[in-house]
């Protein structure tokens, strides 16, 4: 089940925010969540990377609670795509990487009235973006 | 699709510096048009040496509509209308600069601004092939757009 996507730029602008089947809120406004969020990523990256005992390749990948699993996807040009998922999801990387060059890509990057840097407004990006996501077998209720 | 990638960057840049260029002068797409305008009547110069000479203006617009536009926007013209007097209506319901934008009426006020180029390149290329008007681009729901030619007989 996918529960919520954040989408950071290199700088950690939030560039788009959506949620699915989020039953809990922070409390927090989005604005702060999201600060939040970039500054735990960050922070967990530099560990992580910091802390391996052998050479890191692609460092933080992902996280797992008994309740959720955060995943995250960095690209070559250091746009972030952070997805929160039930424990059991699998291939969420390979899911990511669909989403931005076939989504992000395509909607974002040239959409011409898109400025370089600033959150996405798009309201076709954002109907694309949900119709992918709503496709994806990830997205259903998990079943038990 | 590199080269369809740089063509649309391209043109979305030459948009943006022409508007912002202009400064107090609001939405005066004369200079995008012309660009069009230049780039189409060159355009013709090399497309049409394979082909026999236009038996008339609606062979001549057929072309526009078919050969014309696949080569420039890699799909053919999907509606074209004529009252046999001069004006021809050409639609194109998935026209490439709008695709991208939009699929309802958001962004609808910025859409004379990608379709400007285009109306310049249709009137440039009518003109090399000795054929004077008038082209004006109508956009009600995006991405679709019509063309509007009005030829100038004189």
């Amino acid at each position: 089940m996918i529960y919520n996507l954040y989408i950071f730029d290199k700088y950690g602008t939030l560039m788009y925010y959506s949620e699915w089947n989020r039953l809990k809120q922070s409390g927090i406004t989005k604005d702060e969540e999201a600060k939040l969020m970039y500054g735990m990523l960050f922070s967990l990256k530099s560990f992580v990377n910091k802390i391996s005992p052998i050479d890191p390749k692609e460092g933080f990948l992902f996280y797992k609670t008994n309740k959720y699993a955060l995943h995250y996807v960095e690209v070559s040009s250091g746009l972030k795509f952070v997805l929160n998922t039930d424990t059991t999801a699998t291939g969420i990387k390979d899911f990511l990487l669909q989403l931005y060059s076939k989504i992000w890509v395509e909607y974002v990057v040239r959409n011409p009235l898109w400025t370089i840097g600033t959150p996405v407004t798009s309201d076709l990006f954002k109907t694309k973006l949900d119709e992918f996501v709503r496709a994806s077998p990830l997205f259903g209720p998990k079943i038990i | 699709m590199a080269e369809e990638a740089i063509f649309e960057y391209l043109h979305s840049e030459i948009v943006s510096y022409t508007l912002n260029k202009e400064g107090d002068k609001e939405n005066d797409l004369s200079a995008l048009e012309y660009i069009g305008y230049t780039t189409g009547y060159r355009i013709i110069e090399r497309l049409t040496r394979e082909w026999p000479r236009f038996k008339d203006e609606l062979d001549t617009m057929k072309f526009i509509c078919t050969d014309f536009w696949s080569s420039i926007y890699r799909k053919q013209i999907d509606n074209l209308r004529t009252n046999h007097q001069g004006v021809y209506v050409l639609q194109d319901n998935a026209f490439r600069f709008l695709t991208r934008l939009s699929t309802g009426s958001q962004y609808l006020e910025h859409a004379p601004k990608f379709v400007a180029f285009t109306c310049g390149l249709v009137r440039g290329s009518l003109a090399n092939l000795g054929i004077t008007s008038v082209v004006t681009a109508e956009v009600q729901t995006m991405p679709s757009c019509k063309f509007h030619i009005q030829v100038n007989r004189g």
